[in-house]
């Protein structure tokens, strides 16, 4: 589903983000990227979706090289990649149901789907009823299941995930992780960044530790170290 | 598809509202503008047919009597022929050709004009010097002409001309100019009300772009706005001209007869032209402001 081969990305001659970093991603996997402050692991998923490009190396995504893809295909790229993240990322002004109708209002969906899609994504992710609410009238929690909801509404084949328990307590963020493990039992592939120690050792899953740019660890069912 | 059409113009007319200042100060500088441009085009129209009959290089004008006898325009045409060496080529225009052209010349005297039929009007000889012909030349030639039986009079495009032609000019390149430069204040408008727009709704943007929406999906109601802007200012101009070239032709009918402005109007539908102009210029001023706008900070 994923395959880095030997990328490496520099913002500056001072800062490489990434090294000749190298893995593959089956379908239906769930990855933990782990590593400080700083690691490169932002910059590893905004790679993914090509809102960044690496220098050298290549990135096949649902067996397409997405580097030399035309910018014309990207937004199709994108359809098939939800994104969640630290801050949600969601539209204060909209309803949480608008929040979600937007991410297949603009790729076009037409309204008897959105209709009917809209309410079945936010029943998944456990806000049925609160629909009409706006985002400050929600939890974090409650949040940061609605920007899931609006990154899964259009059945991605992959989910890229920021942070999306930095800013929750640990209750509501082990909330949320059950939630990306059902929606990665569906066979969504998952891509998760964090450096919450105590997520990466109870779920028990791949590992992949960045250092400064480097990949130094790539472990099946791994713990954080 | 519908859907996507009810996107884009519920996203633009969100826009025109919560940008209202800017959006009205850009409509109001392009319909300013577009007025200019406007009513300098209908100003040229009208001086245009202040000069209709001296149209095609004609710089001297035999006119003859309404009653003149078919021998005694012979008479005009065979000294005209004579004269080939300094008039290159004649024409005349007769009863009808000269009611035609008295349409537009007396366009804003509708109660002299009235008066004219077949019977009354005076027709012409319309003579082009050939090249490097001095006028005074004409002037001497016409002498002859003059005395010739039912000839009314002889008239020479430079003393009809030269005062109209200089105002003409005078009037056109300035406001031309002035129109020039608010224009260019208008796209200037248009350009920071859509980078406004589109930095009140960055966010919106952001997730557009992840969530898969193509540029022109995101781009379109963007420009679609500034094109909006200009079409509207150019609406606002159509009136301001129509409501102009109205006033101002009832008015000229109150001057003194042969004032000179006589003619200094515009009746044939010429304006609808104009406002059709006006409506392509402001169309193509939004594009290009809305269109720099979005491809500058829009980019993936
Ligand atoms: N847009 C950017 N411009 C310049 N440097 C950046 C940019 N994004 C990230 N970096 C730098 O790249 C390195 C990796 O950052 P990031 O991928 O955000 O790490 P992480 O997500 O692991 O904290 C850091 O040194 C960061 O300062
Ligand atoms: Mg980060």
């Amino acid at each position: 589903m994923i395959r880095l081969e030997n990328v490496t990305k520099s913002y500056s001659t001072e800062v490489v983000a990434l090294r000749d970093a190298s893995f593959d991603v089956a379908k239906g996997e769930f990855v933990f990227l782990v590593g400080p402050s700083g690691s490169g692991k932002s910059t590893l998923l905004r790679m993914l979706n090509r809102q960044e490009r690496p220098e050298r190396g290549a990135v096949w995504v649902a067996g397409r090289n997405i580097i030399g893809m035309p910018p014309g295909r990207v937004p199709h790229l994108r359809r098939n990649i939800g994104n969640i993240f630290q801050d949600y990322k969601l539209l204060l002004e909209k309803s949480v149901f608008e929040n979600v109708a937007f991410a297949q209002e603009v790729i076009g969906r037409p309204s008897h789907v959105i209709k009917q899609q809209v309410p079945a994504v936010l029943e998944l992710v456990g806000l049925a009823g609160k629909e009409d609410r706006l985002p400050h009238q929600l939890s974090g929690g409650e949040q940061q299941r609605v920007s899931i909801a609006r990154a899964f509404v259009n059945r991605p084949l992959i989910l890229l995930a920021d942070e999306p328990t930095g800013n929750l307590d640990p209750g509501t963020g082990e909330g949320i992780m059950r939630l990306l493990d059902r929606i990665n039992k569906t066979g969504t592939t998952v891509v998760m960044a964090t450096h919450d120690q105590r997520i990466v050792n109870t779920m028990r899953k791949r590992v992949i530790q960045l250092d400064r740019g480097v990949i130094v660890r790539d472990q099946a069912r791994g713990v954080y170290e | 598809m519908l859907s996507r059409i009810r996107y884009t113009l519920r996203e633009t007319f969100d826009s025109f509202r919560r940008n209202a200042t800017l959006t009205v100060a850009a409509i109001i500088t392009a319909a300013i503008s577009l007025l200019g441009v406007g009513l300098t085009l209908l100003s040229q129209h009208a001086f245009d047919n202040l000069l209709a009959r001296w149209e095609g290089g004609v710089e001297m004008i035999v006119f003859m009597r309404p009653q003149a006898t078919a021998e005694q325009l012979q008479l005009v045409e065979d000294n005209l022929s004579e004269q080939s060496q300094f008039i290159a080529e004649f024409s005349y225009c007769d009863e009808q050709c000269s009611l035609d052209e008295a349409d537009r010349v007396l366009a804003g005297e509708p109660g002299v004009r009235e008066l004219l039929d077949e019977n009354n009007i005076t027709t012409q000889f319309k003579a082009i010097p050939t090249e490097g012909t001095d006028v005074e030349l004409l002037r001497q030639l016409s002498g002859a002409f003059s005395e010739l039986p039912s000839v009314f009079e002889v008239k020479f495009a430079e003393d009809q001309i030269s005062l109209i032609s200089q105002l003409q000019s005078f009037f056109g390149f300035r406001l031309l100019l002035l129109s020039g430069f608010l224009l260019l204040a208008a796209i200037l408008l248009i350009w920071n009300t859509i980078r406004t727009a589109i930095f009140a709704r960055r966010r919106e943007i952001e997730v557009m772009k992840l969530v898969g929406a193509t540029d022109w999906f995101i781009r379109i109601p963007f420009m679609l706005e500034g094109l909006l802007h200009g079409l509207i200012g150019a609406g606002v101009a159509s009136l301001g001209l129509w409501v102009w070239n109205t006033q101002w032709t009832t008015g000229v009918q109150d001057f003194p007869p042969n004032s000179g402005f006589a003619a200094l109007v515009v009746t044939d539908g010429y304006e609808v032209t104009v406002m059709l102009i006006m409506f392509a210029i402001g169309a193509l001023a939004g594009a290009i402001g809305s269109g720099i706008a979005a491809s500058k900070f829009l980019d993936v």
